[in-house]
């Protein structure tokens, strides 16, 4: 038993000695080095040594305060073509709601009334300059609830006529009318806005309408890839929606969308993509038309206007406004404050701080690259 | 014999412990296949002797694995949500979104596994199939290790390794004594010896040895396996008699048989049954404090996740209550469910969205890091050893970065901070010191001796001119004394010439090879006799008495009749046991006291050797009262070494390991308290405190009685304490350890000081002095050590560290990181630790940033889209941002990242202090990176809006801007954090930016929107100045606050280098080295030798056993090896 506990001895050290004993000074023949014994020797490789050539960039005093006065000057720069390419984009903006009895369509705002039309009265002491475009912009309405937006069957409004027989889960509630399924199925087609406006300029106490063009107002993807009608039977379009049922609400089927162009009906006519492009925020607003022909090709001259509406869509029960715009663009699409301001802040920030920086490095002057 | 009904009467008699039951040979009996059959068990199955330490099958695989990763927390939780996404009704994202990465983050992981199954596969392979001669009825056949069964008689073959435990029955050597080494068990290198039963030994040798081993027929009744290497428990039924088995009987696998040309032995336990494997028990896997932190902030993410999820739950309800019944189609879509139950729904639907803030991939990233890190220790040049061709290996793969953090050094001395190698140095003859010269470093002329072959140190060629033109009779009486007074024993066989000796003690053996170096030549030894060479003069001495060192004695003498008749004593000791004991006129007493002066400060280690004559008379009279019993024995020893003679001294140099006092004072000033645990005594670990730069010369040494008044220091707090060293022994801390306020105070009292030496502690102690420091202080522990005695403190602290020194690889097997020199660990901890800590600390602050940044951005558009938890991303984007588009960047930052360069992290060792004081991962640094996060998810979603806000810009533009905000701004965010840029680090930013921009592509593609619409219907990206002018404002919005922050961090790092400079440059003055060996005030002599706490050869060798009484063993070696040839040539 006490055999078990002795330390270690010389017997075996020695033998394995000979490879530790390489700077020891030894003569014998034992203890010769072997050149060959390095198979675990590393790679003396840059990597594996860490030793890759890096470039170690130090945020100095000198770099960080000039960077941010060039940033902050860039950012103003920025800001203030952005702001006064903004100031020079004109917007009218009219809520036609009518919650109001004095607004011109306190009428029409009662949901029991159909077919109502109201016209609202502008004048323009300036000329409006082209090519102007007609947006209706929705408050409060939550296009982008979840729930809403997965109401869609993207398989029935890419044109395939499986699922107009039956059409995907998820477009419930809105599936099937009285059994029939409907085509476009589901919330988002069913509450497509279906207001719609005409443009007149009130010229010696005559209506001269303005026209309102509806080509082109959609999203290119949309028009081109997303959405695609179901192959037309027998030439008609109407026939290949044949067995659907239209949306509740809708007051016409979807090949009926747009009866002065046969080309603008189903699933491409330009106001049913634009109206299922979803909205951002729950306030956004829509183009509708723009005005790009005829006399109004160069904008919207000095004058009297009437816009007649066709008021159908009900928002009033949801605590919704409903508003037409008027705007012509800019390089940077409509008028958007927000991001001026934005920038002119930051880059205004970016000078602050630089400053800062300058008196707190004057006052602690670090000594550089001493380290 | 093998019939089950003698098993039960058998089973009537046996003791209660003896439930196993092994029969010899008793194949023969069953008549069957040769393997199969002998399975001659009872109660369960045996194992067989192939071991399996590999874990899959083929078929087993995936469920086993699957199962083994689905019990991380992180897995199950994303498993849940995959079930939860199945529910349409609250699948808010689809179910690929997270299944997806979870696919990619199991396959990695189980691809890492399956690899390392298949390697433990090819080990266990090669064990399994190594060779070993079994007894079988045609003889003994060569087989291999599995097919070992219980009951097989093997025949083991010198230097081969022990399959299984076995009955020793016999060997060729006398009394059928074996030696083994069993380094691979207890990782110590001397061998040991184990004898068969006197029974078997007398009956079972024959030649040729099958005759009597294949009718032996004995029975072996023992208790049932377990890991108790150290003790045995059996009886052996044979013949009708039982004789009593114990461990000194038994052979256990993974020994390896030394010295002993053939062996024969009956297989008791084989495979798992194995007395080391049953050792192999449980691994403690280590975690590191940076993980455990982390694992909290997860499940505190989790939790977080929920109670937003709740939040948004009650939003959505009161939503639900209040906007969506007025609007028809809302309330239709609610389906006519109430508002708790859409609140409900709600609920999961936002656990599903905000998952992916929950780091998915961070643990594989963290591992596939860790397993980098470890790479990189290893392909460390500077940490390889040329010597024995040694790189630096991490074994354990999880405990990089807190390699940074260690507070606490712990180390070992002997073989760590020492070499383990003792040198004969110096020595002093009759007042004359030899060797004192250092610069003079030429070798001796030694040519004229045929015994020698190095390994001498000693430079003085006078000694040697002396000892050969034998001018100085005294001289020679000293080299005769070293030569004879010892218990060395020699190698029987000579080996290239030379002669191989085997000592417990690696002094003795020291002084043993110097002797030889100078002509005095220890040839062997038997029961009685020493035959020496004295200079080409072979002489016999007949031994009469050893009495043997202990360390009580703290001297060892032999009593001997030299060839001319004459009676000497030479006797050796510590220098204090010695001088006491001499003549009282012994001549050079002075002198010899000065010499031991100056070997004191040299810190050598000194022995004195003196001698005695003694007549026929005295020994008489001793030998009579020798035999009369124990209780004179002591007294007895002390009569017979008196009187002597003083012929010098010995000075032994105890080697310090290349570059120990660098290393040491580097880690001193990286804040690390090294404390040394020894068992070796208090002199000797304060002389190498001092040598090694552990202890300042002008440091108070706290010790001894010093400590009745631990009280006092302890509440006197008094500033000098930096220059005090606390010096401990085993006893006093066996005594502190039982009153654990003491241990309290102890710690607090140590981390004052500048270092702790704890001398004379066990083992076990070592760990306890693990367990106190981790008990009482947060700091990480280290241990290093290289012997087996360190086994237990290794496996205490936060970090072990082996080092793979001449003391086996017991050490280095249970360490987590294995070095072959001490001084690479200041490396391991000031270079790769700082390193590691460095890079994983941002690692895992960033990595927290990109996840919850980019999820946490819906929670604020809920408050936007009526909490109906609507994604503000494209559902393919959130798959993509884990894998592809931000997962590269943040790994090539955790593998190449470097603050300080290597030679800047060694020269300003306190830097490391970082990591002690957990600067970089501290709950605050958390909370400042979640705040962090949370602040640049809002600006994520809250510009955007604003932008978008009254516009014509539909949803998807804006989901596509706050992705590409997103993106780039984690992109932008790892720009600033990345502070060392190699090619990697650019090409992985500018691929992931790449990929962003191809896959969104890819995915807004025509033709795959036209296979799939539902699942690819963000078709079209718009080109909108406004969006890349919102892209541009997000980013750089945060990007300034980033750089903002980062270049405030660099001024807080440049006044730190400003200062570390500023003291290192106020530290230079100290660190000028001494010049030569050291100086100090009081000499602290010390004399004596290293010995094991267990017994020497001393009993085996008065005992004669295993010891050839006359004739050496030449002849029966021989003989053995012409029967191995014999039976070889029959089969």
């Amino acid at each position: 038993m006490a055999a078990s506990c002795w330390p270690a001895s010389g017997f075996y050290r020695e033998k394995k000695r000979n490879c530790s004993a390489r700077t020891a000074i030894f003569d014998g023949g034992m203890m010769k080095n072997k050149e060959g014994e390095v198979a675990n020797r590393p790679d003396n490789t840059a990597f594996t040594q860490q030793r890759l050539p890096a470039w170690q960039p130090m945020l100095s005093a000198g770099i960080v305060i000039p960077g941010f006065l060039v940033i902050g000057l860039v950012f103003i720069g920025i800001g203030v073509a952005l702001f006064l390419g903004s100031q020079s984009i004109q917007v009218l903006e009219s809520d036609y709601t009518g919650l109001n009895s004095n607004t011109p369509c306190y009428e029409c705002s009662d949901a029991s009334k159909k077919n109502c039309t109201c016209s609202i009265e502008f004048t323009l002491t300036k000329q409006f300059d082209g090519p102007v475009f007609l947006y209706y912009g929705l408050s409060n309405f939550f296009q982008n609830h979840r729930k809403y937006g997965v109401s869609r069957d993207y398989y029935q409004l890419s044109g395939d006529t499986a699922y107009f027989k039956n059409p995907s889960d998820s477009c419930s509630p809105y599936i099937y009318d009285s059994g029939v399924p409907i085509v476009p199925c589901g919330a988002a087609a069913n509450s497509m806005f279906n207001d719609s406006f005409r443009l007149y300029q009130l010229v010696g106490g005559t209506k001269k309408p303005v026209p309102l063009d509806g080509k082109g107002i959609s999203w290119w993807t949309d028009y081109n890839i997303v959405f695609r009608n179901p192959p037309l039977v027998n030439g008609s379009l109407a026939a290949a929606f044949n067995g659907t049922a239209k949306p509740v609400n809708w007051a016409k089927p979807a090949y009926e969308l747009d009866t002065s162009d046969p080309s603008n009906n189903g699933f491409m006519n330009e106001d049913f993509l634009v109206w299922m492009r979803r909205a951002a925020l729950p306030d956004f607003r829509k183009l509708y038309r723009r005005i790009t022909q005829g006399d109004y090709a160069a904008g919207l001259p000095v004058g009297n206007y009437s816009l007649e509406i066709s008021y159908n869509y009900p928002v009033i029960g949801f605590g919704g406004r409903k508003k037409i715009v008027l705007s012509n663009v800019s390089w940077m699409g409509g008028k958007n404050m927000f991001l001026g301001v934005a920038y002119l802040v930051i880059g205004s920030l970016c000078i602050v701080m630089s400053l800062v920086m300058l008196i707190v490095y004057a006052k602690y002057k670090f000594p550089e690259g001493d380290s | 014999m093998c019939q089950k009904k003698k098993f039960t009467m058998v089973l009537l008699i046996k003791p209660m412990y003896n439930t196993w039951e092994v029969k010899a040979n008793c194949h023969h009996f069953h008549g069957q296949l040769r393997r199969k059959p002998f399975r001659c068990f009872r109660q369960r199955r045996n194992a067989e002797n192939a071991v399996r330490s590999y874990r899959y099958t083929v078929l087993t695989f995936l469920p086993l694995n699957l199962y083994e990763q689905f019990q991380r927390f992180a897995n199950i939780f994303f498993l849940l949500v995959v079930i939860l996404q199945c529910v349409p009704a609250i699948a808010t994202i689809p179910w690929y979104t997270t299944l997806l990465p979870l696919i990619i983050v199991l396959s990695v992981r189980g691809m890492k596994d399956l690899s390392a199954d298949l390697a433990r596969r090819r080990s266990d392979s090669q064990i399994n199939s190594r060779p070993c001669d079994v007894l079988t009825p045609a003889g003994f056949t060569t087989l291999q290790w599995k097919d070992v069964c219980i009951g097989d008689v093997l025949r083991i073959h010198k230097d081969q390794i022990i399959p299984a435990d076995l009955l020793l029955l016999c060997s060729s050597e006398p009394h059928s004594l074996c030696y083994v080494e069993t380094a691979d068990i207890d990782g110590e290198t001397n061998l040991k010896y184990r004898q068969a039963l006197s029974i078997t030994h007398s009956e079972l040798i024959s030649d040729p040895a099958e005759e009597a081993l294949s009718t032996f027929d004995g029975n072996v009744l023992c208790e049932n396996p377990n890991n108790r290497l150290y003790s045995f428990k059996g009886d052996l039924y044979w013949r009708g008699k039982t004789h009593r088995l114990d461990i000194e009987h038994i052979l256990l696998r993974g020994m390896v048989l030394r010295n002993t040309d053939c062996a024969y032995g009956l297989a008791i336990y084989t495979g798992s049954d194995c007395k080391i494997l049953r050792n192999s028990g449980q691994v403690i896997v280590k975690k590191t404090q940076v993980e455990k932190d982390f694992n909290r902030v997860v499940i505190g993410i989790v939790l977080t996740l929920l109670l937003v999820a709740v939040l948004m739950a009650v939003g959505s309800g009161l939503f639900e209550y209040r906007v969506s019944p007025k609007m028809e189609v809302l309330s239709a879509l609610g389906g006519g469910s109430t508002p708790v139950y859409r609140g409900f729904l709600a609920f999961w639907g936002y656990v599903i969205l905000l998952s992916p803030s929950m780091p998915i991939a961070l643990y594989i990233t963290f591992e596939m890091i860790h397993v980098v890190h470890c790479l990189l220790i290893g392909w460390d040049l500077h940490m390889y050893w040329a010597n024995n061709d040694t790189p630096a290996q991490a074994r354990s793969k999880s405990l990089n970065e807190e390699l940074g953090q260690v507070g606490h050094l712990l180390s070992d001395k002997t073989g760590t901070l020492t070499q383990n190698r003792l040198i004969f140095r110096q020595c002093c003859i009759a007042g004359d010191i030899y060797g004192l010269l250092p610069h003079q470093k030429l070798p001796l002329d030694l040519s004229w001796n045929p015994y020698s072959y190095g390994g001498l140190h000693f430079h003085d060629q006078r000694l040697v001119d002396r000892l050969v033109k034998q001018q100085c009779p005294q001289s020679q009486e000293f080299l005769t004394s070293l030569v004879l007074c010892h218990t060395v024993m020699s190698d029987t066989t000579f080996f290239a010439g030379t002669i191989r000796y085997q000592a417990a003690s690696p002094d003795e053996e020291a002084l043993v090879v110097a002797a030889r170096e100078l002509g005095w030549v220890f040839l062997s030894r038997t029961r009685d006799s020493l035959t020496i060479n004295a200079l080409g003069q072979t002489l016999n001495y007949e031994l009469l008495a050893l009495l043997d060192f202990t360390s009580d004695r703290r001297r060892m003498s032999v009593l001997v009749r030299e060839p001319g008749g004459g009676l000497k004593l030479y006797c050796k000791g510590a220098d204090v046991v010695i001088l006491e004991r001499l003549q009282k006129d012994s001549p050079h007493q002075e002198s010899t006291a000065r010499a031991l002066e100056i070997f004191a400060q040299g810190c050598l280690r000194t022995l004195c050797v003196a001698v005695r004559t003694v007549t026929e008379q005295q020994w008489q009279k001793w030998r009579d009262g020798l035999q009369e019993g124990e209780a004179l024995v002591e007294e007895l020893h002390g009569r017979m070494e008196r009187e002597l003679m003083l012929l010098g001294v010995t000075a032994i140099e105890d080697r310090l390991q290349d570059g120990v006092p660098e290393a040491i004072s580097s880690l001193r000033q990286a804040g690390i308290k090294v404390w040394v645990l020894t068992g070796d005594k208090t002199e000797t670990a304060v002389n190498v405190g001092y040598s090694c730069r552990l202890i300042d010369p002008d440091t108070n040494l706290l010790q001894g009685e010093d400590f009745k008044d631990l009280d006092v220091w302890c509440i006197d707090n008094r500033p000098p304490w930096s220059k005090v060293t606390v010096v401990i022994t085993g006893h006093q801390l066996a005594d502190l350890m039982e009153e654990p306020e003491w241990g309290a105070r102890f710690v607090a009292l140590s981390n004052q000081c500048q270092s702790v030496l704890c001398c004379r502690v066990t083992p076990g102690q070592k760990a306890e002095v693990v367990r106190l420091i981790r008990k009482h202080t947060s700091s990480v522990t280290l241990a290093i050590g290289d012997g087996a005695n360190d086994v237990n403190m290794i496996k205490t602290a936060h970090i072990g560290v082996g080092l793979c020194g001449v003391e086996g690889s017991q050490a280095v097997q249970n360490a987590d990181f294995a070095l072959s020199q001490f001084s690479f660990l200041c490396r391991l901890l000031l270079v790769h630790g700082h390193w590691s800590y460095y890079r994983i600390c941002k690692f895992l602050h960033y990595f927290l940033f990109k996840t919850t940044a980019f999820a946490l951005v819906h929670i604020w558009f809920g408050f936007f889209s009526g909490f109906s938890a609507q994604p503000l991303y494209e559902t393919w984007f959130i798959p993509f941002y884990t894998i592809a588009y931000t997962s590269m960047p943040v790994q090539c930052l955790a593998i190449f990242e470097q603050d300080v360069s290597a030679e800047g992290c060694l020269r300003w060792a306190a830097l490391y202090k970082t990591g002690q004081r957990r600067d970089l991962f501290s709950p605050a640094t958390l909370a400042a990176s979640l705040l962090y996060s949370v602040y640049t998810s809002l600006v994520l979603c809250l510009l955007p809006l604003g932008a978008f806000h009254s516009t014509a810009l539909d949803y998807q533009t804006l989901a596509i801007t706050v992705a590409t905000s997103a993106v780039f701004t984690v992109t932008i965010e790892i720009i600033i954090q990345t502070r060392y840029w190699t090619k990697y680090n650019i090409a992985a930013i500018c691929l992931s930016l790449a990929l962003y921009f191809i896959l969104t592509l890819i995915v807004h593609s025509k033709i795959l929107h036209d296979k799939l619409p539902a699942d690819f219907y963000f078709t079209g990206t718009s080109l909108n100045p406004v969006v890349w002018l919102t892209i541009l404002l997000t980013t750089s919005f945060l990007f300034l606050l980033a750089v903002h922050c980062a270049e405030r961090k660099m001024f807080q790092l440049a006044f730190l280098l400003l200062i570390f400079l500023q003291v290192h440059s106020m530290m230079l003055p100290t660190q000028v080295r001494r010049p030569g060996g050291f100086r100090r005030g009081g000499v602290l002599r010390h004399s004596s030798y290293a010995m094991s706490q267990g017994a020497g050869f001393g009993r085996l060798i008065t005992s004669g056993t295993g010891l050839h009484a006359t004739a050496p063993a030449q002849e029966g070696a021989e003989a053995a090896a012409n029967g191995t040839k014999e039976n070889n040539d029959k089969l």
